[in-house]
């Protein structure tokens, strides 16, 4: 089904929490190993801004659709990261402007080289390459959901399981678009498929690693993805991703796994 | 009806202007503005094809924000997060005000046809030729991200100030054709036109972040004010120029700016700045083609 940008700019809101009781959190604070994820989690809101800027080096930026989803996905990822920032604000961790600054100033040259590459990869593909951003941020929002998912069913925290829902609602059409503009672009072009297949197959790693530590990814992905549900999570984004026209039997979630050591 | 505003919000000289709060601008960032538009009211109003026209490129520029989104973030900016989460919320309220700008376009646009046989004398707005398909204006983003390197943080400052420079530039606009409207607003179609526009022009002047924070980067550091000149001397004016055709951003820059008053009042705000001298404000206005 066609995505109805007109409905979801009109309809896009930041995610409140205002009515949620988070002092619960002082009564019964998350584990320690729980608050890592979140705040992983919430780099992740936090640096869409970032991910963002590869995505405006292509031509895609210009298209009228894709500027406003890009517009909204931003402030309703921003407030994701708000909220996962409150929450950690409760067991007195602050994740403020100048720590993600300095997180930021800390990922040195590659950072400043990807606008680059991508650049450089957007003019000698072309317009296909915006079908590998689609593709990818597809792939990128499925995870997401599912993390949100998983940690609300392992944690059991009223309060975090609604907000964990709340903010997965939002995402759901993030998945939306990025599908809708996926499946479309792959079908009309086997270049775009092999070139899509190619991408993910070969560089594409869980959303966050790029900006976090190979343990810290690790230590997600075991958090949430680790055991048989775990692996059936991941079994269902590998299902939604090679499902799209050119992508049958990838399975760059599983197969991600795999390589962190995340026993299955 | 207001003047612009543009020197009214400049931080007055020796005076600290307290930090931004972005949070809070984030907070109340403003949505849609489409309850508010009387279109009815407007589309009767039998504004002139001058106007019209003028709407229809302030809308374009309004929606550009992606364009100088994507030329800010491949540089040192990307990193400064307190800047990022302004721009984040700043586009999403220049998004509606552009928005808002279209529809009364289109409002406009369909009561002459509707109203009209003669097909010339009703050439739309949004014909082709009017909104020129996007181009990219200048540098591209390698190029930017390149010069980022060696410009490193202090670049943030001398974004901050083409983002203020272009709020001067668009209020102008707005300001003349808020005065305009105003000058014929017992018609309550012109009375809905001051309404919206000074509705936008309200939204806008929430972006005082551009002013504060790039007064007190270009304070602290030589480097960046010298960084703001070149960037101010070299960009194409209003932001976001390479989504409309030259004649339209022309005839933009000639109607913000049409005479020696409103010259002044842009170069008052520019020089406000500190570091900013004449020559970048000479680069403005002829860039402008004012």
């Amino acid at each position: 089904m066609a995505f109805d940008i007109d409905r979801y700019t009109a309809t896009s809101v930041g995610v409140a929490w205002s009515d949620l009781d988070l002092e619960a959190f002082r009564r019964e604070p998350l584990p320690e190993s729980s608050l890592r994820t979140l705040r992983y989690m919430a780099d992740v809101e936090y640096h869409t801004v970032c991910y963002t800027r590869d995505l405006l080096t292509t031509p895609s930026h210009r298209e009228a659709e894709m500027s406003a989803f890009m517009t909204m996905w931003n402030r309703e990822e921003f407030w994701h990261g708000e909220a996962l920032a409150a929450v950690l604000a409760m067991h007195d961790i602050t994740v403020d402007y100048d720590a993600l600054k300095a997180n930021r100033m800390k990922l040195g040259w590659k950072d400043r080289l990807d606008p680059i590459k991508q650049s450089v990869l957007g003019g000698l593909v072309g317009h296909d390459f915006v079908a590998v951003h689609m593709s990818w941020g597809a792939a990128n929002e499925w995870s997401a959901i599912t993390a949100y998912q998983r940690m609300a069913e392992l944690e059991e925290h009223p309060v975090l399981a609604e907000l964990l829902r709340r903010i997965a609602k939002q995402e759901a059409r993030h998945v939306a678009f990025y599908t809708s503009q996926a499946r479309e672009r792959l079908a009309a072009s086997t270049k775009a498929q092999k070139v899509t297949r190619f991408a993910l197959s070969r560089f594409w790693a869980p959303v966050g690693s790029s900006i976090s530590s190979e343990d810290d990814v690790r230590h997600v992905m075991t958090h949430l993805m680790s055991g048989a549900e775990g692996r059936r999570a991941a079994r269902k984004v590998d299902e939604s991703i090679s499902g799209m026209p050119g992508l049958a039997g990838l399975t760059i979630v599983q197969d991600a796994l795999d390589r962190l050591g995340v026993a299955a | 009806m207001t003047q612009s505003v543009g020197v009214g919000r400049t931080p007055a000289a020796g005076s600290e202007p307290a930090p931004f709060d972005v949070r809070a601008f984030a907070r109340t960032a403003q949505g849609s503005l489409r309850a508010d538009l009387d279109l009815d009211a407007m589309a009767r109003a039998g504004i002139s094809h001058e106007v019209v026209r003028t709407i229809a490129t302030l809308a374009e520029l309004e929606g550009a924000t992606m364009e100088h989104l994507r030329n800010v973030l491949v540089t040192p900016t990307h990193k400064d997060a307190r800047v990022t989460a302004f721009l984040v919320s700043w586009a999403y309220e220049k998004y509606w005000i552009a928005d808002a700008l279209r529809r009364i376009v289109t409002a406009i646009d369909d009561a002459i046809a509707s109203e009209s046989t003669d097909a010339a004398a009703h050439a739309s707005t949004t014909d082709a030729g009017v909104i020129a398909p996007r181009t990219s204006a200048g540098r591209g983003p390698i190029r930017r991200a390149l010069a980022g390197f060696a410009q490193g943080p202090d670049v943030v400052g001398a974004h901050l100030a083409l983002g203020y420079v272009d709020d001067l530039v668009l209020d102008l606009a707005y300001a003349r054709l808020e005065a305009d409207a105003a000058a014929e607003a017992t018609d309550r179609g012109n009375a809905a036109l001051v309404d919206a526009i000074a509705r936008i022009r309200a939204v806008k002047t929430r972006h005082s972040a551009f002013a504060d924070e790039s007064a007190r980067r270009l304070a602290a550091s030589p480097r960046a004010a010298r960084l703001a000149r070149r960037e101010l001397a070299r960009s194409a004016w209003p932001l976001g120029s390479g989504s409309v055709a030259t004649g339209d951003r022309e005839a933009l820059g000639r109607f913000a700016v049409p005479d020696a008053e409103a010259r002044a009042a842009l170069a008052r705000g520019i020089r406000s700045l500190p570091g900013i001298d004449d020559r970048a404000v000479a680069a403005v206005v002829r860039r402008l083609g004012a």
